[in-house]
């Protein structure tokens, strides 16, 4: 929460350690922060996979198999409660999710300015401690989820997707109409239907993503409002009663914010995979003729 | 707040992270957890037949008990009327037997007496004719030989 010496405003530390290999084209820049986190995560996560996989027991669990256990029964029951038919992809895709997201969020409650200071000790200018809070991730795992979204809906209901993308909302009723100039503005209407449906289709991944970076990202920016208003930035400034009363109090809203914040990271990694799950569950739901 | 070539990267690093915790984490836990749950519902059904066949062999145990106490009735009941048969044949035979034993003891008693009686009169008959040589022999007096003869034959009869 609380990092001693902390300089600049707060959009110093909103800039990313990223790379950049055209600076005329914006697209063509790597956030070297959030991969190299990402990547630290996910590192993280396959050695503790490895080193469960070595101690695993078939008799009763116990310790971490036991909590690792819960965690799959829990995904496992969630899918199972969503999905009509058994896809063996959505359960692991709904564990990483909910794991790795949680994990990148849980990263916000270190102390603020904390690897910011710590990478300007290597000669960085900044870092970005919370992967979450970079777009590029939430929307890549949108993405995927969204286009496993259309890889099922063509793959196992092609038509009615098809039907759905030109008909819906308003070209079904006309065109089942008898008179035939409802039905030609029916047919005119395929357009605009087409519009609607892409509109309402991206608006799942973009609502999926923009949500968790939305959260985390306040959740940083209030944490860095709190280190910088409440907690004195040199040892000055808790010389004097005023400074110490403020550093107090800005010990206490920050671990507040902290634990809050954790239960946000843990709410928004569970909305993630919930609605990543129930958006595959609608593609995998049988037509309705 | 952009996005940019992160995006890719950041695609790589989960779909390979959800391949890989699929393989390493998930499906090995998923398969224990489902190997175990396969193991306990067998338990659980190899529990409930082992109730079930225990409470038929009970209504078997129970079935075979009644039919033995029925049978252990009706041996006692068959036993129970054979041994008053036999007791009826006994106490039949036995009064057969001591009835024949009373007739013969009867039939051998008048034997006896008839046999007695013959004797009884072939020694009346040879002490009256010994009496009637000694008379014979002495002298003939009517009241003397008559109290003479009374009294041998009182005396054949006494004898006898």
């Amino acid at each position: 929460m609380a990092e001693q010496g902390h300089s600049g405003g707060i959009a110093e530390h909103l800039k990313y350690w990223s790379v950049s290999f055209d600076d005329a084209n914006p697209f063509m820049q790597l956030h070297l922060d959030t991969l190299l986190l990402t990547v630290m995560v996910a590192t993280g996560m396959v050695v503790f996979a490895l080193w469960l996989r070595g101690r695993l027991v078939e008799g009763a669990p116990t310790g971490v198999q036991n909590f690792m256990e819960a965690l799959i029964d829990f995904i496992n029951q969630t899918v199972k409660d969503n999905f009509p038919v058994h896809n063996p992809l959505i359960a692991p895709l709904a564990l990483t999710i909910f794991v790795f997201v949680f994990l990148c969020n849980t990263m916000d409650i270190l102390p603020a300015y904390l690897m910011h200071h710590v990478a300007g000790l290597f000669g960085l200018e900044s870092f970005r401690q919370v992967p979450t809070n970079d777009l590029n991730l939430p929307v890549a795992m949108a993405v995927c989820v969204f286009i496993l979204v259309l890889y099922y809906e063509f793959k196992l209901k092609p038509v009615h997707f098809v039907k759905e993308l030109l008909l819906q909302p308003f070209a079904a009723l006309l065109l089942e109409s008898k008179n035939p100039i409802v039905k030609v503005i029916g047919v005119l209407l395929i357009p605009l239907n087409l519009v609607l449906k892409v509109i309402e289709e991206l608006a799942k991944p973009l609502s999926l993503s923009f949500r968790l970076f939305g959260n985390m990202f306040a959740g940083e920016v209030i944490f860095l409002l709190i280190a910088s208003l409440l907690l004195a930035s040199h040892l000055e400034g808790l010389l004097s009663i005023g400074g110490f009363v403020s550093e107090f109090v800005g010990l206490l809203v920050g671990l507040g914010w902290s634990l809050f914040h954790l239960f946000i990271g843990l709410l928004q990694a569970f909305i993630f995979m919930i609605l990543s799950v129930v958006y595959l569950s609608i593609a995998h739901q049988p037509a309705e003729h | 707040m952009s996005i940019d070539l992160t995006f890719i990267s950041q695609v790589i690093v989960f779909v390979a992270m959800v391949v890989l915790l699929w393989k390493l984490l998930y499906g090995p836990l998923n398969d224990l957890m489902e190997a175990r749950s396969k193991k306990i519902a067998e338990g659980l059904a190899a529990a409930e037949a082992g109730l079930e066949a225990k409470a038929e062999a009970e209504a078997e145990v129970a079935r075979q008990l009644e039919d033995a106490r029925a049978r252990a009735h009706d041996i006692i009941a068959a036993a129970e009327r054979r041994a008053a048969e036999i007791n009826e044949e006994a106490v039949t035979r036995a009064r057969k037997e001591a009835e024949g034993i009373l007739d013969a003891a009867r039939e051998e008693v008048h034997a006896e007496v008839a046999k007695a009686r013959q004797q009884l009169r072939e020694e009346v008959a040879s002490i009256a004719l010994l009496a009637a040589e000694r008379v014979l022999e002495v002298e003939l007096d009517a009241a003397k030989h008559s109290q003479l003869i009374e009294g041998i034959v009182d005396k054949g009869l006494g004898s006898a």
